[in-house]
């Protein structure tokens, strides 16, 4: 897609944003406007007929939205999924999104779908593979694809391209985006035994649209990217930096399980500001987590928590 | 086959079969993290196995409620490793539960009636689940009381089931909260409606069932009387009478948003 570049250059700096969770839709649609934007799941509304494609239209009505997809699997050997790109397309058409995202990895193979964000053999093979497809995909839905960085616990021993360059050369080669999670970067750098400054160093920081902000789990031994806890000062302190690198990218928090009310976690995304202004973050050593680990890329159930409550028995 | 794709399959089987072959698996990944190769692993087979067993109790809360937690998560490991997902979504991971708790029933030849209504109720739950994200009619007119009977059609977010146990009165109990006896074996008739993104759960007499049936079916109002009476040996002025009365069957069911209108 050759304009993909052009239209990446006319993408709006959003400020700060919240995932779009169902726990908030009642207070997000009854109360006063706030001055955010919000991050939809993609797959949370794309096929639904019922109330969750009311909300996000009603949420696109009122706030700036960008669509987050977690299974266009745009590194599996699999052939796209057509009929998901459609829908995607559908979606997307309604609501308007300021730009549409996913990540680089696969989610699953020979027609089999594991909804986790597996990594990729950062190869030349796999970078022609993806490349090929974010062109696809670009083509199809008319507009640049955003990419995002996962958080991995593996490295595949065939790898011969670190992450950064291998985003790099994608976006070189196709003209996408990036996204950058900066836990991301924090919670694969950690598990890898690498410098989280050196990968942010070598990140393309120029191809940046947005970045990520969540929590994750120490486990001691490693981390896990659990999404359900504050922003840890080691990410906060990476954050800062990135802010300033990528020229202050569109930057929202992400919050998946244990879930505070809406002004909790806008609580947790206006920290953000202390360090865009250049603050450094606190060297409070936090302890390991109490408890069993959690579940690593919660990609989960968003909508039906909250839809439980509309049903009635007419016995 | 090229090289991205033998990892990827090798790496996916090992997330379905995690002890069929771990050290082929073990082998696709570098040691040199702070995990190892198959500490890495472990974390997205355990990743793998919690994500979709935490969305089945999501979809399935009453049976989750009736098996306990841990047998429950057993059925999940089993039906995962059977039929792993396919689609995209989510909201698709119970749509085979049922038909494989049939398949693969833990009473074997000697069928008890406690396994029928575990599989009656995973059919009731995934039809509910299915029914909160159906297309539906909201933002469109239903049908009035004074919508003439030729005219009748059913709205779209409408679904009839045919159960062998009352799973409509012990999934709202498990819903307020309460730690309802399994039933004894009696038929149930039920129908799902949805009006202004509510779902009612309207159990239904056995003549209503096939009364609506044969209109969800295509018959209109007329025919699907015609049929019924024929088949329960009922006097057609009778059933024609019920279906109009004051306190019959047609208002409360366009009041509770059954039907729409069809286009003259």
């Amino acid at each position: 897609m050759a304009a993909a570049e052009d239209m990446l250059a006319g993408l709006p700096r959003l400020g700060l944003g919240l995932g779009l969770r169902s726990v908030h839709f009642e207070t997000i649609l009854s109360g006063e406007p706030q001055d955010v934007w919000f991050e939809a799941i993609s797959e949370n509304f794309m096929d639904s007929g019922g109330r969750p494609r009311a909300v996000i239209r009603a949420v696109a009505e009122r706030y700036p939205l960008v669509l987050h997809g977690v299974s266009l699997s745009i590194g599996s050997s699999d052939p796209l999924d057509f009929g998901y790109l459609a829908s995607l397309k559908r979606l997307a058409d309604e609501v308007r999104p300021a730009w549409v995202s996913d990540h680089l990895c696969w989610t699953g193979v020979n027609g089999r779908n594991s909804h986790d964000l597996l990594p990729m053999p950062l190869t030349e093979e796999s970078l022609a593979h993806v490349a090929a497809r974010v062109r696809q995909v670009q083509d199809y839905l008319e507009r640049p694809l955003i990419l995002e960085n996962p958080s991995s616990y593996v490295r595949f021993a065939q790898s011969t391209i670190d992450e950064p360059d291998f985003l790099g050369a994608l976006a070189d080669e196709t003209g996408c985006g990036l996204l950058l999670d900066v836990n991301n970067v924090y919670v694969t750098c950690f598990n890898a035994g690498v410098d989280p400054l050196a990968y942010l160093d070598a990140f393309p920081c120029d191809r940046v649209v947005q970045m990520h902000l969540a929590g994750h789990q120490d486990m001691g031994s490693h981390l896990i990217d659990t999404h359900d806890r504050p922003v840890r000062p080691e990410v906060w302190e990476l954050f800062r930096l990135a802010w300033v690198r990528t020229g202050g990218a569109s930057t929202l928090l992400e919050w998946d399980d244990h879930i505070p009310d809406f002004d909790g976690c806008l609580s947790e995304l206006r920290k953000a500001e202390r360090y865009m202004a250049g603050e450094s973050a606190p060297l409070e050593a936090e302890g390991r987590a109490a408890g069993g680990e959690g579940v690593s890329n919660p990609v989960g159930f968003i909508v039906p928590r909250a839809m439980d409550s509309l049903l009635e028995d007419a016995a | 086959m090229t090289d991205l794709a033998a990892a990827q399959r090798r790496m996916h089987d090992a997330l379905i079969f995690p002890s069929a072959d771990p050290a082929s698996a073990q082998a696709l990944f570098a040691g040199d993290g702070r995990l190892g190769a198959a500490g890495g692993l472990a974390v997205y087979q355990r990743g793998y196995f919690l994500r979709i067993a935490a969305c089945m109790r999501e979809q399935f809360p009453a049976l989750c409620h009736a098996l306990g937690r841990a047998l429950f998560d057993d059925f999940v490991a089993d039906y995962i490793r059977d039929c792993p997902p396919e689609r995209h979504t989510l909201y698709d991971l119970g749509r085979r539960f049922a038909g494989w708790m049939e398949a693969n029933r833990p009473d074997g030849e000697a069928r008890e009636a406690w396994v029928d209504f575990m599989i009656d109720l995973a059919r009731f739950e995934y039809a509910v689940f299915a029914m909160f994200d159906a297309e539906g009619n909201e933002g469109r007119p239903f049908a009035t009381a004074d919508t003439p009977d030729a005219a009748l059609r059913l709205q779209p977010a409408f679904a009839l089931g045919r159960y062998g146990f009352p799973v409509g009165d012990y999934y709202h109990a498990v819903r307020r909260g309460e730690n309802p006896a399994l039933p004894a074996p009696a038929p149930s008739h039920i129908a799902l409606v949805r009006t202004d993104y509510v779902t009612r759960t309207v159990p239904l007499s056995e003549t209503h069932h096939a009364f609506l049936a044969e209109m969800q079916a295509g018959g209109g109002v007329e025919m699907a009387l015609i049929e019924v009476s024929a088949r329960f040996g009922l006097d057609l002025e009778e059933a024609r009478r019920s279906w109009r009365d004051a306190h019959g069957s047609r208002d409360r069911w366009i009041e509770w948003g059954f039907f729409v209108e069809a286009n003259p």
